[in-house]
């Protein structure tokens, strides 16, 4: 039956509050729409990589130093310009997640802070291009997407944060009301037609920021696209000026359309895979980079080449985004990079150096020179792959 | 700062990072080789590779 079924109001019955029960099928053939956009049920419906947290290939949980400024639970990053000023941390301070979920990430302050005009603390997620190029900001396409998050803070007031990519950017604020309480929020953006306009391939597509404290040059009127650098909107709060401060976020979640959907979660299977496209390690999921164990090395045995070179070739799991950089570490000596252990007929096993050789997007080789021609060995150790934006 | 890298065939390979030891490759897409590109802009010269 062709035709349009508009429904004003849904009457609760004794079991169901405001619910719309159907017994049968239900069939979108003409696509579905949430608030007037075009919308999907699945398939990557939410943009945001390890938005709820869960993966952390790096720290495994544990607390970052205060002079973090790099990634800390995967594809997430906590940036200081002036580094010293927060700790960051997978589940910090063991609180109890917002219903449906199990991991955030948290920041405390280290101090009371008085931010410069060019300061900028946040955590943010810079998105691929190939996985936004559908949202057609900057061009006549462009869509609305509606970006929905939980955050909590011992703080309260006006916060901010941003879209931006090197073709415009969309500072946002939001209300965080009641101190120590997780808060769910929803930013509803209005693509740009000229503005904002994003790689659409590996590079990057766009960045979501959450400000922890940014100074007046990266601060922007909320809700207005923008040539200007703006990385959030003025007059907003500053989590790095209060000593012992925190902020919490999780379920973060971008999408088409005008209207938030319920978070989309994904498998741990599918959300690590999409990780390991950034960033992968031989080691065991649950353990750190650095962590002395043999569980998950690299191991051969060969023989080495007429210069003495005893070559190791190591697939990926997931292709890389790009080339990625290599890190070799030391499986018997904790967070000693550089080096693998490697022995032969006559000399027994020892640590020697080693370096990449050819990194693909789907493998790389590595080698180190035993300098002994075409002598049998054995040589073992742990890498990292990291090709993040 | 940074060393240059051979590989077995006597050829630049890839950039060292002294401070972790991490194997940058020549890979313009790469983060880290964008950070190392921004740092010869600045008028630094990376250690030479190791002679085979």
């Amino acid at each position: 039956m062709a035709g349009t079924l508009t429904v004003d109001t849904i009457q609760s019955d004794s079991s169901y509050a405001s619910t719309l029960n159907v017994a049968s099928k239900i069939n979108f053939s003409g696509g579905m729409q949430i608030g007037g956009q075009d919308a999907t049920f699945g398939g990557m419906r939410n943009r945001i990589i390890n938005g709820d947290m869960r993966i952390d290939q790096r720290f495994v949980g544990a607390a970052t130093t205060n002079a973090i400024n790099d990634f800390v639970v995967d594809r997430w990053v906590v940036g200081q310009t002036t580094t010293g000023k927060l700790i960051a941390q997978q589940n910090l301070n063991s609180l109890t997640p917002p219903p449906g979920f199990t991991t955030y990430l948290g920041v405390t302050s280290q101090s009371a802070y008085s931010i410069g005009s060019s300061d900028i603390f946040r955590i943010y997620q810079t998105l691929e291009g190939y996985n936004i190029a559908d949202f057609g900001w900057g061009t006549a396409n462009a869509i609305t997407a509606t970006l929905s998050f939980w955050v909590r803070s011992s703080l309260t007031g006006l916060f901010g944060g941003a879209f931006n990519n090197a073709a415009g950017r969309y500072p946002f604020s939001y209300t965080i009301n009641s101190a120590n309480t997780w808060e769910y929020k929803t930013i509803t953006i209005v693509g740009s037609t000229t503005l904002g306009a994003a790689n659409i391939t590996n590079g990057s597509g766009i960045s979501i920021q959450f400000s922890l404290g940014t100074g007046t040059t990266y601060s922007g009127t909320a809700g207005v696209w923008s040539a200007t650098n703006y990385l959030s909107a003025t007059g907003t709060t500053s989590v790095v000026g209060t000593s012992g401060a925190t902020f919490y976020v999780t379920g973060v979640q971008l999408e088409k359309g005008s209207a938030a959907s319920p978070f989309e979660y994904r498998s741990y299977g599918q959300e690590l895979a999409l990780c390991q496209r950034y960033y992968e390690k031989s080691y065991d999921t649950l353990t750190a980079p650095g962590t002395v164990t043999t569980s998950g090395v690299v191991y051969t045995t060969n023989s080495s080449d007429s210069a003495g070179s005893l070559v190791a070739h190591v697939p990926f799991s997931v292709p890389k985004r790009t080339g990625p950089t290599i890190t070799l570490y030391n499986a018997n000596f904790a967070s000693t990079t550089g080096t693998w252990r490697y022995a032969r007929s006559g000399v027994s096993e020892t640590s020697y150096n080693m370096v990449s050789l050819y990194p693909g997007t789907r493998a790389f080789n590595c080698y180190g020179n035993t300098v002994a021609a075409w002598t049998p060995a054995y040589q073992y150790g742990h890498w990292t792959a990291d090709a993040e934006l | 700062m940074y060393k240059l890298i051979k590989n077995p065939f006597g050829e630049d390979n890839m950039v060292l990072r002294l401070s972790d030891n991490a194997n940058i490759p020549f890979s313009e897409d790469n983060r880290d080789y964008q950070e190392y590109l921004k740092w010869l802009a600045e008028g630094n010269t990376p250690e030479p590779a190791d002679s085979e």
